[in-house]
């Protein structure tokens, strides 16, 4: 997809952006207690979510796809409410709906349908007139990258293609919030490559925000700053990204293609705390302790430092600390 | 070699529809992944190193054992495949235990080892239940628990990782890693490229039914001449780092990162280039991080295999 | 000159009436139907007895015509038998209709969970089965009452309005007897749609409640010796309900009213098990 310079304005296309109110929540949780049968699968959740793209983890049968399916309106809660955009759940539901766009993770499409149709219909079916609704068919199966496929019908497309596919309809209607389900399910490295990076972009575009629900940490990692973390339908950890990112700079990560022992040695004689595993290195720096004494004693020592940085606390960290507690 | 798992000129054709052509292999011990687009011939690998399928020409010894000699093989391979299917009606510990009697297991053996199998993959609350009741990820760690049951010297897994939590995969990875240390074969697929290169020891890159690469990821890179290394690295005066280190005749690019505080360098000559950093941090450059840019498997994969615009 | 960028463009315009959301389905679904040559086929075949009637009609009041051909005008006379058999032939038309596009409402959505993307949106269930079944109730109203109707009203004006006033309950009953004819229809059709994934096996179903019911029935009246076994007959029951309106009198075990409740309850029972079906995500305990 080409990106170029915009010369000359085209009339009449300048939608005044919101005046960004990040105060707006995004999701609101009040007390929301889901039950099936007799068993309380999503249990008193209470957050108020603002993030422009936020993380939805927790292990199997936390409650992701249930809160989801809650905020869309498929799950009646027992008790507890929860409001999307300061709407709610129990009154605003068709508004809610037509404010978002939702890329299930299990297999949804029409076999015998067309890509194009088939997007149509979505759009119509969230309020587009028709004509309006095929133009941004077209356009959102251009954007998602299936421009060459979209003729062709639905079921003769490959996994990859099905979940673009699924991406197009959750966009067309031009909702304010995507909520897309383990959207890299399936793909091959360069598909996921693309997904991530349209998501990125999607995520800065700032049109629409995002819930992203996926197992892979290093998804959410790359696309959201807030992280939801549940556990048996209970908030297990809230994490600002951008916030832990920002934090402490005292823990190193190094690693080397040929330090040995006098290596560690001479940067515990420092002071610095040090953890070797092969050739991979984690340190506290002590205070007064540069980065640049870590070169030194590299220099010295003829060592080749392959990479370096400072650790922020992983995502893969903060989720196990959150499963434990 | 009866160490190895070997691949002599092996291909595999359906019809006139290609599998994989003119492979040569000799795959170590240790956790080998085999990396690739959908299509590329991973699942068709596996089978023939599972004996499940004949090439149409060539020859595979697994571990000096040929593949069309069912009884050795079974007792050697345990395979997890990619596809989501088992017997119905069955619970998790009759799943196991049904296939380990299968394999000429006496009753109180099979009973035992299904029980130890189940255990490894954490699954033992849920084996009382029936497999069609069980969730994506837990219908993935039986299979697996179906694939090491009998303890095989050979893993072979089709995407085992899919539809796992992040716990899930941390413990699958961990008993990867421990089957590896005992000496097993842990051959491994998947698309998740960032694993791929934190737990295995060797990669296999396949691009349309052939073999583009394979061998340490490294060293794999550094075969790859006409690519010239690129390394980030994150400061605060990335010009003047960059400056500095044109004087040398091995660096060949330098581009500033959008933020103004890293600069991507290429250069030819990564080892002389790592010293030269070190001189650079002492001479006054706050140096925040050095990453190299290509370093691993997602970069050599975009070279070798590219990155396809075009959805097929 | 400007160059334009290709990306995502949020929308803003107008959107259309919510309550016409349904109809989206109806021309969406009707457009599918119709893409087959054998459904257009059949449909056009479905006006041939019609035509038929429109001939007959015409024919009884040629007096002189009929006279040259030697045929006496007593024997086509357009009464509520006329209309009766009508009805029969037309319902069976309908029957067959139903069993063939029927199915290929609600399976194909069903059988790769598109269900979710219809309920993500603005859309009810309710908006969901009412769009569905709109496609059946036009496309069989077009190959009953509303040609019955038209007839009517050509054999009105041939008549005249006396003829017309005296007869004008049999437009009622053309009218009455299709709709519970295309209401049961619509329903056990969609119900057994939404709870089989296969649109043949789904067909093959309708035709079997109909005749393998008839067979049923019969099964149980012979062994257990009572007339209550016709309630399994769909086919009998709809009779017995024309009858009853076209005021043909025949001896028919179960009255035309008691047919009406069981029919109406068929359909509330085959609407209740369709809407257990239609949702989002099934709860599976």
């Amino acid at each position: 997809m080409s990106t170029t310079i915009q010369l000359g304005a085209p009339a009449g296309n300048n939608e005044s952006k919101p005046a960004g109110a990040p105060s707006v929540a995004l999701i609101e949780l009040n007390g929301l207690t889901v039950r099936f049968g007799n068993r309380d699968i999503l249990r008193n959740l209470t957050a108020a979510l603002h993030g422009r793209a936020i993380g939805l983890l927790g292990p199997n049968g936390a409650g992701k796809s249930t809160l989801i399916n809650t905020l869309l309106g498929f799950y009646q809660p027992i008790s507890g409410s929860a409001r999307v955009f300061g709407r709610d759940i129990h009154r605003e539901l068709r508004t809610i709906r037509s404010l978002v766009g939702y890329m299930p993770e299990n297999d949804a499409f029409i076999s015998k349908m067309s890509a194009v149709s088939f997007v149509q219909m979505m759009g119509e079916l969230s309020g587009l007139p028709s004509g309006v609704a095929l133009e941004r068919a077209h356009e959102a199966l251009f954007y998602v990258g299936l421009a060459e496929a979209r003729y062709r019908q639905l079921g003769t497309y490959s996994l990859g293609m099905k979940q673009l596919a699924k991406l197009a309809q959750a966009i067309v209607h031009g909702p304010k919030l995507l909520i897309l389900d383990e959207p890299t399910n399936g793909l091959d490295p360069s598909a996921r490559q693309r997904m991530i990076r349209m998501i990125r972009e999607i995520r800065d575009g700032q049109e629409m925000r995002i819930v992203l629900c996926s197992h892979l940490l290093r998804d959410v990692e790359d696309t959201c700053d807030e992280v939801l973390i549940l556990k048996q339908g209970q908030i297990a950890h809230y994490s600002d990204l951008d916030e832990e990112r920002r934090a402490n700079k005292r823990f190193l990560e190094l690693e080397t293609y040929n330090a040995n022992g006098d290596f560690t040695a001479a940067i515990e004689k420092l002071g610095c705390e040090c953890a070797v595993t092969a050739n991979r290195m984690k340190m506290v720096l002590a205070d007064g302790v540069e980065t640049r004494d870590i070169f030194r004693i590299a220099a010295e020592q003829q060592v080749r430092i392959r990479r370096m940085n400072f650790r922020r606390d992983t995502l893969e960290d903060i989720f196990l600390k959150a499963m434990e507690s | 070699m009866s160490d190895r798992i070997v691949f002599e000129d092996v291909s595999k054709f359906y019809g006139e529809i290609l599998g994989v052509n003119k492979v040569n292999l000799s795959i170590p011990p240790g956790i080998t992944s085999l990396v690739g687009p959908n299509g590329s011939g991973k699942t068709t690998l596996m089978n023939l190193m599972t004996g499940l399928v004949k090439p149409s020409r060539g020859r595979i010894e697994v571990l000096g054992i040929a593949t069309d000699d069912p009884e050795k093989m079974f007792r050697l391979v345990g395979y997890s495949t990619q596809f989501d299917a088992f017997p119905k009606g069955l619970t998790g510990f009759q799943f196991i235990y049904s296939y380990l009697c299968i394999a000429g297991m006496p009753a109180p053996e099979a009973e035992r080892t299904a029980w130890q199998a189940i255990e490894r993959v954490n699954l033992v609350d849920a084996a009382s239940r029936k497999v069609a009741a069980y969730s994506k990820g837990m219908r993935q760690r039986i299979r697996l628990a179906q694939a090491l049951a009998h303890n095989p010297k050979v893993l072979v897994l089709d995407e085992p990782l899919n539809g796992l939590d992040p716990l899930a995969r941390a413990e699958m990875i961990a008993l990867f890693r421990a089957s590896a240390a005992e000496g097993c074969y842990v051959i491994i697929s998947s698309h998740i490229l960032h694993e791929v290169d934190v737990i295995s020891d060797q990669v296999i890159l396949l691009s349309n039914g052939y073999v583009v690469a394979e061998g340490q990821i490294q060293t794999v890179r550094n075969e790859i001449q006409e690519h010239p290394t690129q390394i980030l690295v994150r400061c605060d005066r990335p010009r003047d780092l960059a400056a500095r280190l044109f004087q040398s005749e091995y660096m060949i690019e330098a581009s500033i990162h959008k933020d103004g505080r890293g600069v991507l360098l290429k250069t030819r000559d990564a080892d002389r280039f790592y010293l030269a950093m070190n001189e650079l941090a002492l001479d006054g450059i706050q140096i925040e991080s050095i990453a190299p840019a290509d370093d691993d498997v997602l970069s050599v994969y975009e070279y070798l295999i590219g990155n396809e615009e075009v959805v097929r | 000159m400007a160059v334009y960028r290709r990306s995502y463009k949020p929308y803003s315009g107008t959107l259309t009436a919510p309550w016409s959301r349904f109809l989206v389905l109806f021309r969406y679904s009707r457009r599918t139907l119709f893409r087959s040559k054998l459904q257009t086929g059949f449909f056009v075949a479905c006006f041939f007895y019609p035509i038929a009637c429109l001939v007959m009609i015409y024919l009884a009041h040629s007096i002189g015509f009929l006279a040259k051909i030697g045929i006496p005008p007593s024997l086509i006379s357009i009464d509520n038998m006329f209309f009766f058999r009508f009805m029969s032939v037309q319902g069976v038309l309908a029957f067959l209709m139903t069993a063939f596009a029927g199915p290929g409402l609600i399976s194909p959505d069903l059988a790769n969970g598109a269900l979710p993307l219809y309920f993500c949106r603005p859309f009810s269930r309710a908006e969901y089965v009412l769009g569905k079944s709109s496609v059946l109730a036009i496309l069989l109203s077009e190959i009953t009452w509303v040609p019955g109707v038209i007839l009517f009203l050509i054999q009105a004006s041939f008549a005249g309005a006396s003829w017309t006033w005296e007869n004008l309950w049999i437009a009622g009953s053309l009218i009455l007897g299709s709709l519970i004819w295309i209401a049961i229809l619509s329903m056990l059709a969609m119900a057994l749609s939404a709870w089989v994934k296969w649109r043949v096996v789904a067909g093959a179903l309708l035709l079997a409640v109909m005749f393998f019911g008839a067979g049923f029935a019969q099964a149980i009246n012979a062994v257990l010796r009572v007339d209550a076994g016709h309630f399994f007959d769909v086919g009998y029951l709809v009779a017995s309900v024309w009858m009853g309106l076209f005021k043909v009198d025949a001896e028919r075990v179960i009255s035309a009213s008691q047919a009406w409740m069981a029919l109406l309850v068929y359909s509330a029972v085959c609407l209740w098990l369709l809407m257990r079906k239609v949702r989002a995500y099934e709860v599976i305990q």
